[in-house]
C-alpha cells in the first residue's frame, strides 16, 4: 500500500499541476458566452453547450487555419528531419574536414531570438518574393528546427556500430547506399523522435506566422484565432479555448502513439 | 453647390433608405470626386479587426460597393489591433506589403517619408464635412515633414461607464461634472461594495486612457511646444494625488490587468465605475438584456483646467509611397468616409467609432439614446499623447513605453513619492525625447 | 593499370559526400539565419529607425542601453527569470520522470497526458493562465478560497514580485514536460545492472541516486539546459501576453524591451543592440553543449 502511495500521490499532485489549465479551459470551452460574462463557479458548468464549437468552426474560418498549420508542421517536419538526418550523417559517419566547424555553426544558430531576427529576415524574405506564401514557412522553420534535430541525430547516430558500415562497404555498397539502406533503417527511432519534437514546435509557432504571412487564407490557427476572436478588448474566451482544444488535438495523438519512440529515441541518443 | 451635409440632413430618410437598399446611385458621388483611380489599380487594406461585429460588416459592404462603383477590387486584412502596428512597421521597412494602412495613434509619425502626401484629400473632406477636430491635425500632421501623412478616420471615443443604481445609492442621480465629485462617488461606491476599477498595467488602451486623462485635467502634460520636457511641475503633483486616492477607492489587481480585464469585471458586476469605449456598454446589450438599462455612460468630468481633455485612441488611414495606386487609394478613403456609406457605418456599428469629422456629430444615432451621446463629444474634448509637445515619434514611443502609465502606477501601486515618481518619468521622457 | 575513379565514386568519398550532404542545411541556416544575423548586429551598429537605415554609430547603442536603468532592470530580470525557471523545470522534471520510470497502471497515459503543456501552442496557453491568474476570475484563487487555504483572491499579476514569480511558474508549468521527457529517456539508457550492484553493496535508494542516477544522467542534463536555457532567455510571447512588460516594467526581458523599441518605437538600432546583448551569455551555454557532445 505504501508503496502504491508514493506513486499516485506524487502523481496526482503533479497532474493537477500540470492539467489544470486543460481542465478549465474544457470547462470553459462548453459554457456559454452568458455564462463566462456572469463568472461564477469555475469549475461547474450550469448550461452545457457546444455553442462555442459550432460558432467556431461556422463563423470562422477554422477548419482552414488547422488546414494550413497541419500542412505547414507536417512538411516543415519532413524537410527539417531529412536535412538533419543527411547533415548528422556527414558529421558524425564521414567525418570529413571542417565537421567540427560545420555541428558547431549549427548549435551557435540557436542562439537568435526570433522576435527580432524577423525584422532582418523580413527583407530577405521579400527579396526571395517569398512573402505571403505558405509553404515559405517551411524552410523558416527549419532554421530553428534543423539544431535541434542535427544534434538529436547525431548523438543517436553515434552509437550505430562501425562494423555495420565495414560490412557493408566490404560488399561493394556507396556511402550514399550505406546511408539509406543499412543506417535510416536503424536510425528510424531517433528520427521519429525528431519527428515529433518538429512536429510540435511548428504547430506551436505564432511570430514568424503573423510577420510573413498576410491573406486571411493563410494563416495558422495560432494566428487565426488571436487575429479574429480578440476583438479589440472583447476576446471571445468561449471559442479561444474551444480553438485551443481542438488545436492540441493532433499533437496529442501524435504523443500518444509515438512517445514510447519519442523517448526511446531521445536515450538511444544520450547513451554513452 | 449645396453643402453636402445639409444635402445629407435634408434628406436622411431617402439616403439612408436608399443606400440600404443599393438602389442609390453611387457613380454619382464618384463623379464629383477628384480623385480617379489609376486604370487596372487593384487595392490592400490593412486593418484592425473590428472591435464590433457591425463595424465589419457594413465596412465590407461598403467596400464591395466602391469595386462595384470603380471596378477597382480591394481585399482587407484584419489583424488584432495590437498586431497592426508591427506588420505595418514592417511594411515601410522592408518596402513593400499594404497599399492603405489603417493604423493608430502616432504611428505614421514613426516613417513620415514612407507615406504619400493626403492633403488634397483631408481638404477635400474636411470641406464637405463641417470641418476637422483639432486631434485630426494632431494625429496626421508631421510637423517635421510640414504636411499631412495620414487621413483622419476618427477615435475609439472613450467614456466613464458606470452602474446607474449603484450611483444613485451613493447619493448620484447624474453622474458628477468635475472629478472633485467623481472622486466622492467613487468613495460611495467602494463603501457600498461596488469598487472602482481602470487598468495600471501595460494595458494599451485602457490604462493609458484614464491616466492621461487625469494628468491633463489637473493641468499637467508631458512636454512642451518646443519638445523641452514639462513633465516634473505641481499640477502633475496634484495629478498623481488625485490618482492615488481614486487608487484606494479601486478594486485588486488593476495593475496587473489587460485591456480586456475592466470589461469582464464590469459585466460579472464587480465594479461600479471604469472608462472604456462604448464595447462594454454595447456588450450587455445581448449578455444580460433585463439588466442592460442599469449600465451608464457618462462624459468623463472635467478637473481644475474646466475644459474636457479626455484621452482616445486614434484611428487613421495612411498610404505607403510604394503603392502603385495612390489615387485609387485616395478614393476608396474618400467613399468609404463620405455620405452615405459612413453614415451607414457610424450608425449601425452604434458610433463605436467617433469619427474625426465634425460633420457626423449630427446624425441621429447619437441622440438616440443618452448613453451613446458621450461617445459624440469623445473627440471634441480631446487631448493628443505627447501633450503639448510636438507630436511626432517621441511621442509615439513614449506611449509605447507606458511613461504615463508607470508613473501613475509607481505612485499608486509602488507607493512611490510623487516627487520620485515625476522625476523618473521626467528622465525616461528626456531620453526619449533627445533619441528622436 | 590505376582506374581512374568514376565522378560516381568521387562523389561518394567521404569527403565530398560529407560536403555535399551538409549542403541542403547549409543554404537554410546561412540564408535564413547567419545572414539576418548579421543584419541584425549590423542593425545594433548603427543608428536605424523604421524605414530609415541611419549611419554606422559603432558601439554607441551598446553604451546607451547600458546606461539606462530600464534595460539593466530587464537584463537583470531574464537571468533571473531563466535560473529559476531552469531549476524548477530541472527538479521537478527530474522527480516527474523518476515516477514515471515505474511501471504502474496508466503509466502509458500518464506519460503522454503529462506532455500537454509543451505541446499546446504558448500564445494560446498563455491566454488561458491570464485567465487563471486573473485577480477576479482566477478558478486557482477561486479553489484555494473554497479550500479554505486562503481568505481572498491572489493578486498574481498587480504586483511587481508577484507577477515576476507569476510567470516564471508558468514557464516551469510549460517547459517541465520537455525535461521530464528528456530524463525518462536518459534514465532508460542506465543498465539495470548497476542498480542491481548497489542494491547488493547494500546501497540505499537515496546513494544509488547520488551514485549512480544523477552523474549518469550529466550529459542529458548539460543538453537539457543548454537548450532549454536559449529559449527561456529568449522567451517572448509568454511573457507579453500575460504582462506586456508590466506592471511598470517588472517584468521586461531582453526580447520584450527589445521588441518595444524597434517595433513600437521605431527605434531599430537600439533594439537590434538590445536583442543582440544577450548572446555573449548564449555563446557561453552553446559552448558547454558542443563541448559535452564532444566529449562523448
Amino acid at each position: 500500500m505504501n508503496g502504491k502511495l508514493r506513486i499516485y500521490v506524487p502523481l496526482a499532485l503533479y497532474g493537477i499541476f500540470l492539467m489544470l489549465p486543460f481542465v478549465w479551459m474544457l470547462l470553459t470551452a462548453f459554457k456559454s458566452d452568458q455564462e463566462l460574462a456572469q463568472g461564477l463557479n469555475p469549475f461547474w458548468i450550469s448550461h452545457f453547450t457546444f455553442s462555442q464549437f459550432t460558432n467556431l468552426l461556422t463563423q470562422t474560418a477554422y477548419a482552414q487555419w488547422f488546414a494550413n498549420t497541419l500542412f505547414i508542421s507536417i512538411a516543415a517536419t519532413v524537410l527539417s528531419v531529412f536535412v538533419s538526418y543527411i547533415t548528422a550523417y556527414a558529421i558524425i559517419r564521414l567525418r570529413f574536414p571542417g565537421s567540427e566547424v560545420v555541428s558547431t555553426a549549427i548549435f551557435l544558430a540557436y542562439i537568435v531570438p526570433p522576435a527580432i531576427l524577423f525584422i532582418p529576415l523580413a527583407s530577405v524574405i521579400i527579396q526571395l518574393h517569398w512573402f505571403d506564401k505558405l509553404w515559405a514557412l517551411v524552410p523558416i522553420y527549419a532554421t530553428f528546427l534543423v539544431p535541434f534535430c542535427t544534434w538529436l541525430l547525431i548523438g543517436f547516430l553515434k552509437n550505430i556500430p562501425r562494423e555495420l558500415e565495414e560490412a557493408a562497404r566490404v560488399d561493394g555498397a556507396s556511402n550514399l547506399a550505406i546511408l539509406w539502406r543499412i543506417i535510416f533503417p536503424i536510425a528510424v527511432p531517433g528520427l521519429i523522435s525528431a519527428a515529433i519534437f518538429s512536429f510540435t514546435l511548428s504547430w506551436n509557432e505564432y511570430l514568424y506566422a503573423l510577420v510573413f504571412m498576410s491573406s486571411s487564407v493563410n494563416k495558422t490557427v495560432s494566428v487565426g484565432m488571436t487575429s479574429e476572436l480578440i476583438r479589440g478588448d472583447t476576446f471571445q474566451w468561449g471559442q479561444l479555448m474551444a480553438g485551443a482544444l481542438i488545436g492540441v488535438l493532433p499533437a496529442v495523438l501524435v504523443y500518444f502513439f509515438f512517445v514510447e519512440y519519442y523517448v526511446a529515441g531521445l536515450s538511444g541518443s544520450v547513451k554513452e | 453647390m449645396p453643402d453636402r451635409r445639409e444635402f445629407l440632413i435634408s434628406s436622411a430618410a431617402g439616403v439612408g433608405a436608399a443606400a440600404l437598399s443599393g438602389s442609390l446611385p453611387i457613380a454619382a458621388f464618384a463623379a464629383e470626386s477628384p480623385f480617379k483611380p489609376e486604370k487596372g489599380a487593384s487595392l490592400q487594406l490593412l486593418r484592425w479587426t473590428a472591435f464590433v461585429k457591425s463595424d465589419e460588416t457594413v465596412w465590407d459592404e461598403n467596400t464591395k460597393k466602391f469595386t462595384a462603383a470603380t471596378g477597382v477590387p480591394v481585399t482587407i486584412q484584419n489583424l488584432t489591433w495590437n498586431d497592426v502596428t508591427p506588420k505595418a512597421a514592417l511594411a515601410a521597412q522592408v518596402g513593400s506589403g499594404p497599399d492603405i494602412v489603417m493604423g493608430w495613434n502616432d504611428d505614421p509619425f514613426v516613417y513620415p517619408d514612407k507615406l504619400i502626401d493626403m492633403t488634397d484629400l483631408v481638404d477635400f473632406m474636411g470641406k464637405a464635412h463641417g470641418g476637422w477636430y483639432d486631434n485630426a491635425r494632431s494625429y496626421c500632421y508631421d510637423q517635421d515633414v510640414k504636411r499631412w501623412v495620414a487621413f483622419p478616420v476618427g477615435c475609439t471615443g472613450n467614456a466613464v461607464n458606470y452602474r446607474k443604481g449603484w450611483a444613485k445609492e451613493a447619493g448620484f442621480s447624474e453622474f458628477p461634472k468635475d472629478l472633485d465629485g467623481m472622486l466622492k462617488l467613487a468613495r460611495g461606491l467602494k463603501k457600498n461594495g461596488h469598487p472602482t476599477g481602470f487598468a495600471l498595467g501595460h494595458a494599451v488602451g485602457d490604462a493609458n486612457s484614464w491616466t492621461h486623462w487625469i494628468l491633463w485635467g489637473f493641468g499637467g502634460k508631458q512636454a512642451n511646444p518646443d519638445n523641452s520636457i514639462a513633465i516634473n511641475s505641481s499640477e502633475t503633483n496634484n495629478a498623481l494625488d488625485y490618482a492615488r486616492q481614486l487608487y484606494e477607492t479601486m478594486i485588486d489587481g488593476v495593475a496587473g490587468w489587460d485591456d480586456s480585464s475592466n470589461n469582464k469585471a464590469f459585466a460579472a458586476g464587480l465594479i461600479g465605475m471604469t472608462m472604456n469605449g462604448i464595447s462594454i456598454w454595447y456588450a450587455e446589450k445581448t449578455a444580460d438584456p433585463a439588466l442592460f438599462p442599469d449600465f451608464a455612460n457618462a462624459t468623463p468630468p472635467y478637473g481644475p483646467v474646466k475644459t474636457h481633455t479626455i484621452s482616445n485612441n486614434f484611428t487613421s488611414a495612411y498610404v505607403f509611397k510604394y503603392s502603385k495606386y495612390p489615387n485609387a487609394a485616395k478614393e476608396y478613403l474618400r467613399f468609404m468616409l463620405d455620405s452615405p456609406q459612413a453614415d451607414r457605418w457610424v450608425t449601425e456599428m452604434l458610433g463605436y467609432v467617433t469619427p474625426a469629422l465634425k460633420g457626423y456629430s449630427d446624425l441621429p444615432i447619437w441622440t438616440s439614446n443618452p448613453n451613446i451621446t458621450p461617445y459624440r463629444d469623445a473627440l471634441a474634448g480631446a487631448k493628443y499623447d505627447g501633450f503639448n509637445g510636438r507630436p511626432g515619434k517621441a511621442a509615439a514611443q513614449a506611449l509605447d513605453e507606458f511613461v504615463i502609465v508607470d508613473m501613475f502606477a509607481d505612485v499608486c501601486v509602488n507607493k512611490m513619492a510623487p516627487k520620485d515618481a515625476m522625476r523618473k518619468a521626467e528622465a525616461k521622457l528626456a531620453a526619449i525625447y533627445k533619441r528622436a | 593499370m590505376i582506374r581512374r575513379p568514376s565522378l560516381a565514386a568521387r562523389l561518394d568519398s567521404p569527403r565530398v559526400l560529407g560536403y555535399l550532404l551538409s549542403v541542403p542545411a547549409a543554404i537554410i541556416l546561412l540564408g535564413l539565419l547567419a545572414y539576418p544575423l548579421l543584419l541584425g548586429i549590423w542593425l545594433s551598429l548603427t543608428s536605424a529607425t523604421i524605414g530609415n537605415p541611419g549611419q554606422f554609430v559603432g558601439l554607441q547603442n551598446y553604451a546607451t542601453i547600458f546606461a539606462d536603468p530600464i534595460f539593466r532592470g530587464a537584463a537583470w530580470y531574464s537571468v533571473f527569470y531563466t535560473i529559476c525557471a531552469e531549476a524548477g523545470k530541472l527538479v521537478l522534471g527530474l522527480a516527474l520522470a523518476l515516477l514515471l520510470n515505474q511501471r504502474f497502471r496508466g503509466y502509458r497515459v500518464s506519460r503522454a497526458l503529462m506532455l500537454l503543456p509543451w505541446v499546446a501552442p504558448t500564445v494560446l496557453s498563455a491566454l488561458a493562465w491570464l485567465w487563471l491568474l486573473d485577480p477576479q476570475f482566477s478558478a486557482v484563487s477561486w479553489l484555494l478560497v473554497r479550500l479554505h487555504l486562503i481568505h481572498s483572491n491572489i493578486d498574481f499579476l498587480g504586483h511587481p514580485w508577484s507577477a515576476r514569480m507569476s510567470l516564471i511558474l508558468v514557464n516551469i508549468w510549460r517547459g517541465l514536460p520537455y525535461f521530464a521527457i528528456g530524463y525518462l529517456a536518459g534514465l532508460q539508457s542506465i543498465s539495470k545492472d548497476l542498480y542491481e550492484a548497489a542494491a547488493i553493496d547494500g546501497a540505499g535508494g537515496w546513494q544509488a541516486f547520488r551514485r549512480i542516477t544523477w552523474p549518469l544522467l550529466m550529459p542529458i542534463t548539460t543538453i537539457l539546459v543548454a537548450f532549454s536555457s536559449i529559449f527561456t532567455l529568449t522567451d517572448f510571447q509568454l511573457i507579453w501576453t500575460i504582462t506586456h512588460g508590466g506592471p511598470t516594467d517588472a517584468t521586461q526581458v531582453f526580447t520584450t524591451l527589445a521588441y518595444q523599441r524597434a517595433i513600437s518605437g521605431g527605434q531599430l538600432g537600439e533594439g537590434a543592440a538590445i536583442a543582440v546583448s544577450p548572446i555573449v551569455i548564449m555563446i557561453v551555454l552553446a559552448f558547454f553543449v558542443v563541448r559535452s557532445v564532444r566529449e562523448k
